[in-house]
């Protein structure tokens, strides 16, 4: 039995696997038939292969992307062109950039040394205290302590040190170690 | 050798083994030397701005294969009417799509008229000859390159010689 075309094309492009390679040669070298069909076919391969774009046409038009490539993109690419960017922005904006962070900083000052009891809430809109509000707080240690990592006596202590006057009252429990009066501070 | 497409020295190094080979797909997908000039700058500018990272050169090789071919498809299937007219231009050499007058030398009609029946092929088997011919992909590169299976590219490329054989007519071909 002959082969076919699509036999012959595979076998061409040498992507025939080898037990059929094999039967194929055997064949071709028996079948005149197969073998012209095969000729035709290398040949039409072979044209098209040699219509390629050659390397005489492709030169000058690699040569001439290269050129546009190496003016608008190597070498202009983030580094350098960050680099720049960043040396003609430093100064323009320095002076901005100064005072705006004055004026942060001072208004930061202003609106902590003046109204701290806006800081510290007041200790009405604290609470409700409650049994989760005096119970010890694990994360004291924490190098950023909230407010609630406060002990309500560590509360009353800095309250008092600024010169609050606070009545603290608990309900539902009686108090064990001091007594009201004590609390209360002046 | 890991590719690294951000690089400049990186960069040189793959354009000068990669050009010619995506310009031939290029071109040979559109039969138009300019347009595939203008592709492949195009997928070289891609190729350095998105500074990827290839695990090696021909994966890179791939990549620009790819994204050549997808924009030349694209061009094609566009510019239809613009192409069908370039093929009528490039049978007079004085406004063949090769630019200035020495390289007409190095053409003649036969190669010309192959190119111009290889433009002439449905896309997918076009992609398929172009990648085997003019790019000496292996089937499997080609199935990877066009993500599709070997079988399919073994296909594609058996029906695009087909048609060729039908379009150029066996004599032209049996003679060289």
């Amino acid at each position: 039995m002959c082969l076919d075309d699509q036999i012959l094309n595979t076998y061409i492009d040498g992507e025939l696997a080898q037990p059929w390679k094999s039967r194929v040669e055997n064949h071709l070298s028996t079948c005149s038939g197969c073998r012209m069909r095969l000729n035709s076919l290398k040949n039409i391969s072979d044209d098209i292969k040699n219509s390629v774009l050659s390397d005489e046409e492709i030169r000058p038009r690699q040569e001439r992307v290269l050129a546009m490539l190496e003016k608008n993109c190597l070498g202009k690419k983030k580094k350098f062109s960050l680099f720049r960017r960043q040396l003609r922005f430093s100064v323009g904006q320095l002076a901005g950039a100064a005072a705006a962070f004055v004026i942060v900083f001072a208004g930061a000052i202003a609106f902590t040394s003046g109204r701290a009891d806006q800081i510290i809430p007041a200790p009405e809109t604290e609470t409700d205290i409650d049994i989760a509000n005096i119970m010890p707080v694990r994360a004291v240690d924490s190098p950023q302590r909230g407010l609630d990592t406060f002990t309500l006596d560590e509360i009353l202590k800095n309250l008092d040190a600024r010169g609050y006057d606070v009545d603290v009252k608990l309900k539902s429990i009686k108090p064990v170690e001091f007594t009201e009066t004590e609390v209360l501070t002046n | 050798m890991e590719i690294r497409s951000g690089d400049d020295a990186v960069f040189r190094q793959v354009y000068k083994q990669v050009f010619p080979l995506v310009m031939r797909v290029a071109y040979h997908v559109t039969f138009n030397a300019d347009i595939a000039e203008d592709i492949c700058q195009d997928a070289f500018i891609r190729f350095y701005d998105k500074d990827m990272t290839f695990p090696s050169l021909d994966d890179a090789k791939f990549w620009l294969i790819r994204v050549v071919k997808n924009l030349a498809i694209n061009h094609v299937k566009r510019k239809a009417n613009e192409v069908a007219k370039m093929e009528k231009i490039g049978r007079t050499p004085t406004d063949n799509p090769f630019g200035d007058g020495a390289r007409e030398l190095l053409l003649n009609e036969s190669k010309v008229a192959v190119r111009r029946a290889v433009a002439q092929l449905p896309e997918i088997y076009r992609t398929a000859i172009v990648l085997r011919e003019y790019a000496d992909l292996d089937y499997q590169q080609i199935a990877k390159v066009l993500k599709i299976s070997e079988s399919n590219v073994k296909v594609r490329v058996h029906r695009a010689r087909k048609e060729l054989e039908v379009i150029l007519g066996r004599e032209d071909v049996n003679v060289p």
